[in-house]
């Protein structure tokens, strides 16, 4: 190159016959430096800005595919164990509702066990208590019967101490 | 089987054609574009790289009139082109440098090919003027009105030249300046003791000759370019001089319109990709790093 362009520098030299001249090769490289700028400036920088502002809007919106497949694999990942923890909870639940039914069952068991032993106790107390007052009024009824009865096979009449006296005998009598 | 003759029978017909008329003269797009201005540098291949400069910047502005954040209609096409080359680069320099030199390699390619495909449209390049002897009144020379802009070497120079600088800017900004001298002279591979001090004059050789290789890069991007481009142009007007009639003047050159436009693309490529190329040699080293 600096061979050639010293050969043109001395004259025509070998790049004259071609047409080369030095005042139209600095003109045209003046020329095409411009030319350069012009189409930078006016032709392919709006469609470079273009491409530019969509590569970016595509890189962007794929960040952004990202961000919301590892939000939704979190969000699911979260929901799972959110699942997980809440059928944990129900199981435990289950469980605790379980054996405290089966708790308040036994003491409910033991309650009317215990209720029934009570209404037992009390009717067998009632039904003594009837007994006895049956056996009273039996007893009472005997002597004014063994009071009578004497009265009439021995033709007495019997005073009222007569008659304890025959009842308290003819009822040690009986027991015996 | 008789479209297929039919086929054969004008191919050969238009091969006949160019063998008498190989031979004959006719004017030819001159090597060196012509000044327009004896005060100002101004030649007619930069008036067509300013329209090929309109013509991108018409597109882009009407492409991004009403920018959407969904594209459809010409944002959609000039997105679609725009992220391809943008896409293309990125696989091969890597995402950190292809953000960084996109302005221009970008910028590279789609002047490229649009001035390229511009040169191919019918005048640029054969319509003007012949240059007459003022004394004896013959034809010395011809004058195109407009001429592509890749046909003059010192467009095509001048972008070589932009890039070479910006290719220094950028390798010694990714890798610092000793990285870059290391990069070009320093041993590669894992040596130690004696090998090392073998191998350090091998590389400091290499070094040079990769001094050489680089200095030599923009002449080759030049000429390639101006190459492809003048010798397509040269190729198409001399073709259309070819037939006798003049109404049928395009016929012959018809079929290379095509291979031009290839051309045109495959040229701009090529520009581009050694740029890239050429740039990720010298910045592999930084370009890992960064990632």
């Amino acid at each position: 190159m600096m061979t050639l362009l010293a050969a043109a520098a001395s004259g025509d030299g070998i790049l004259g016959p071609f047409g080369f001249s030095w005042p139209l090769f600095f003109a045209q490289v003046i020329n095409f430096i411009l030319v350069i700028l012009v189409l930078k400036k006016f032709a392919f920088g709006p469609i470079q800005q273009m491409l530019e502002q969509r590569r970016a809007r595509i890189v962007e919106g794929e960040e952004k595919l990202k961000r919301i497949e590892q939000q939704l694999a979190d969000s699911e990942e979260q929901t799972a164990a959110a699942i997980a923890k809440a059928n944990d909870e129900a199981k435990r639940l289950i469980e605790e509702a379980r054996e405290s039914a089966a708790s308040l069952s036994e003491a409910k068991a033991q309650e009317a066990i215990d209720q029934a032993q009570q209404i037992l106790t009390k009717a067998e107390a009632a039904a003594r208590a009837e007994r006895q007052q049956i056996a009273a009024e039996l007893k009472k009824e005997f002597g004014h019967l063994v009071a009578a009865t004497t009265a009439q096979v021995t033709g007495k009449v019997l005073n009222d101490e007569d008659k304890a006296r025959i009842n308290q005998e003819a009822l040690a009598k009986v027991e015996s | 089987m008789f479209s297929r003759r039919l086929t054969l029978s004008v191919l050969l017909a238009w091969l006949s054609s160019l063998a008498p008329a190989l031979a004959a003269g006719g004017h030819a797009l001159p090597l060196d574009a012509p000044r327009l201005s004896d005060y100002l540098p101004i030649n007619n291949s930069m008036i067509a790289v300013w329209i090929g400069v309109g013509v991108i910047v018409l597109f882009c502005r009407a492409a991004t009139k009403q920018m959407k954040l969904i594209p459809s209609g010409l944002q959609n096409v000039a997105e679609w082109l725009f992220e391809s080359l943008y896409g293309f680069l990125e696989g091969l320099l890597g995402a950190h440098l292809t953000k960084r030199t996109f302005w221009f390699l970008g910028s590279t390619f789609f002047f490229i090919i649009t001035v390229n495909y511009l040169a191919l449209i019918p005048g640029v390049g054969t319509a003007g003027w012949e240059m007459l002897d003022k004394e004896t009144g013959e034809v010395i020379g011809f004058t195109p009105l407009l001429r592509g802009g890749n046909a003059d070497l010192n467009m095509t120079a001048a972008m070589a030249l932009t890039f070479a600088l910006l290719w220094f800017y950028w390798a010694i900004s990714e890798n610092g300046f000793k990285g870059f001298m290391a990069h070009i002279f320093a041993p590669k591979g894992d040596f130690g003791g004696i090998m090392l001090v073998l191998m350090v004059p091998v590389f400091l050789f290499v070094g040079v000759l990769e001094v050489i290789s680089i200095l030599i890069r923009p002449v080759a991007l030049s000429f390639r370019l101006f190459g492809n481009i003048y010798g397509g142009e040269q190729t198409l007007e001399k073709l259309m001089l070819l037939m006798p009639n003049k109404y049928l003047h395009f016929l012959p050159a018809l079929p290379f319109y095509f291979v031009e436009l290839l051309v045109g693309f495959v040229q701009a490529l090529v520009f581009t990709l050694l740029c890239a190329i050429f740039l990720k040699l010298i910045c592999d080293h930084g370009d890992e790093e960064h990632h």
